[in-house]
């Protein structure tokens, strides 16, 4: 069964349509690209399947279950993840304390005004392990404002993984970057566990082929093919929105 | 925790020095700021650690000073009445932030601010209880059981020494995951929604303890002040209380309690030599929001970390860089 199903969704702001019946199917621990030039809507798209914007039809489930009316804070608990375009980090706390709040969302004290944070053992240890597995335990006392942007594009990533999510939507986790970081990123986002499934909104082609397993490629708000890295390779239409100039229109 | 210890010792020995070179019209001041300082501290932490800047604070505090005064015409118990004062404007807070919370920015500037002119006008029309616009005077005497306090210097360690123990409570809270994950809404809050925390939860649970906080501070203001009138919860204190806020420091519990001090300070000073000191205030307010932003408190922090500085590049020559643990805060 698919992980997550997202079912003839559409948006629309006032007159404009965004997403016209969008259907995409995400299998466990699959790496799954959106590509599609400005404008396709792929990062609405992300925003209907978490739920910060509300859909106005069709229906978006995890592991079965419907998704798509649920508050975009219980999606963290149900398993689903994400990251932002922008970057979207708390810029005046350190990189550990980013990682502490990640973290805590799932912890029972959550709601505990008394005992400091700090002095929670757990949560301590999950921080130096994930600062140690992602080998940046010598930027934990760096405030995020003063990492390079690259290293925050990364901590983006690491704060959406710290709730051990079983899909991981990754918004443009590559713009802006320079080609050595654009490189780094590709490699980690590979190194990233089996356990997690991957939907990726990317522009990069050398990424997008390098970490897809499957590919959906959205023009005008609408899916126009989903296949495997070399159907979408060979594809005349995606071939012609990406290097035809885009005069006709698809079919 | 050590940081906290050492500045819960440095008060303590400032409230029990200051009536050794205080006078009788000092004392009485600086007992009038520490209650300032606590209602301060509850508005501070909803707009430092909240990102919530309420116009109509001084609602709770009227709550909490009519509760003493009122209900305290039939109870005598202090820890009743000071229970009940802290339970009814936490409650309000809880009903009306449930409310207010979903509202950001300007709109929730402008519906705390008609919250706190409703209670006003409340307070004003509730003539048969309150006493309407002339106000009424407090019979409720404040007795934790060990005699009644009456006397100037009782009031100033009761009032120094509440004004400790809800610092103390105050920073617990924002360093508790609760706080810490309050402060992080402020700053992003699509971020933490997606983290997975319920944001309204937090801010209404911020506003309450605010609310329930300014409470307390208005019934401690009953006892001291022995009269209370609708003015306690008019839109000029409200105002009032938030320059405390602005001129001490948002982001910190000790700036707004520095604030409180300065302000009344120089309400008194400046009231003496003229009728217009709200104009000296005022030109303050501007220079000190245009000269640093940030507040009285971040020049302290600064010259201090300046100090710190000095110091620690002179010792660095002969010793290890910093240690593991300092860099920390």
């Amino acid at each position: 069964m698919s992980l997550l199903r997202v079912e003839n969704i559409s948006k629309s702001f006032k007159t404009l349509q965004v997403l016209r019946d969008v259907s995409l199917e995400v299998n466990p621990g699959e790496r799954h690209v959106i590509i599609g030039p400005n404008g396709a809507g792929k990062t609405t798209l992300f925003h209907c399947i978490t739920n910060i914007l509300p859909i106005d039809s069709g229906a978006v489930y995890l592991d079965g279950k419907e998704i798509s009316k649920l508050p975009a804070h219980h999606l963290a608990h149900l398993g689903m993840s994400r990251t932002f375009q922008k970057n979207n980090l708390f810029g005046d706390l350190t990189v550990e304390e980013n990682i502490h709040l990640a973290l805590a969302a799932k912890k029972p004290y959550r709601y505990d005004i008394f005992s400091p944070l700090i002095s929670r053992t757990d949560i301590r240890k999950e921080t130096n392990d994930i600062l140690e597995q992602w080998e940046i335990s010598n930027r934990r006392h760096v405030k995020v404002k003063h990492l390079s942007y690259g290293e925050q594009r990364l901590l983006e990533v690491l704060l959406a993984m710290a709730s051990n999510p079983k899909i991981l939507l990754l918004d443009e986790p590559t713009s802006g970057m320079s080609p050595a970081e654009t490189a780094q990123t590709s490699e980690m986002i590979q190194k990233l566990p089996r356990s997690v499934a991957l939907v990726v909104v990317e522009h990069d082609m050398d990424v997008v082929f390098a970490i897809a397993d499957r590919i959906t490629v959205l023009h005008h708000g609408e899916v126009i093919l989903s296949g495997s890295p070399d159907e979408v390779r060979n594809n005349e239409v995606v071939k012609e929105i990406y290097f035809g100039g885009g005069a006709k229109k698809h079919a | 925790m050590k940081k906290l210890l050492l500045g819960v010792v440095l008060l303590i020995a400032l409230v029990f020095a200051m009536p050794l070179v205080l006078s009788d019209f000092g004392i009485n001041l600086a007992t009038e700021i520490y209650i300032m300082a606590i209602f301060a501290m509850s508005l501070g932490l909803i707009m430092g650690y909240a990102g919530m800047v309420s116009l109509g604070h001084a609602g709770f505090f009227g709550i909490g000073a009519y509760t003493v005064a009122v209900i305290g015409q039939h109870v005598a118990n202090t820890y009743l009445l000071l229970l009940l004062s802290v339970v009814i404007s936490g409650l309000i807070a809880l009903v009306t932030g449930a409310v207010f919370i979903r509202t950001s920015k300007f709109y929730f500037l402008m519906i705390t601010l008609a919250f706190g002119q409703l209670l006003y006008v409340l307070f004003w029309q509730l003539k048969p209880w309150t006493g309407g616009a002339d106000g009424m005077s407090v019979s409720a005497i404040l007795n934790f059981g060990f005699g009644e306090i009456v006397s100037p210097n009782g009031f100033y360690y009761v009032m120094g020494i509440a004004f400790i123990i809800f610092y103390i409570l105050l920073r617990l809270f924002v360093e508790s995951p609760a706080g810490k994950i309050t402060k992080g809404i402020m700053e992003n809050e699509a971020r933490m929604s997606a983290l997975g925390y319920n944001v309204r939860v937090y801010k209404l649970l911020a506003y309450t303890l605010s609310g329930a906080l300014a409470g307390l501070a208005g019934a401690l203001y009953a006892y001291f002040n022995v009269f209370v009138s609708p003015d306690l919860s008019g839109w000029m204190f409200s105002g009032q209380v938030m320059v405390m806020v602005i001129i001490g420091g948002v982001g910190t519990l000790l700036g707004p309690a520095l604030g409180a001090s300065v302000f009344i300070y120089l309400q008194n000073f400046m009231s003496t030599y003229t009728e217009r000191w709200p104009m000296v205030m005022g030109a303050l307010l501007v220079a000190l929001v245009l000269a640093g932003k940030g507040g009285l408190i971040h020049w302290l922090q600064h010259g201090k970390s300046l100090f710190v500085a000095r110091k620690r590049t002179g010792e660095a020559v002969s010793q290890q860089p910093v240690k593991k643990g300092e860099a920390v805060h």
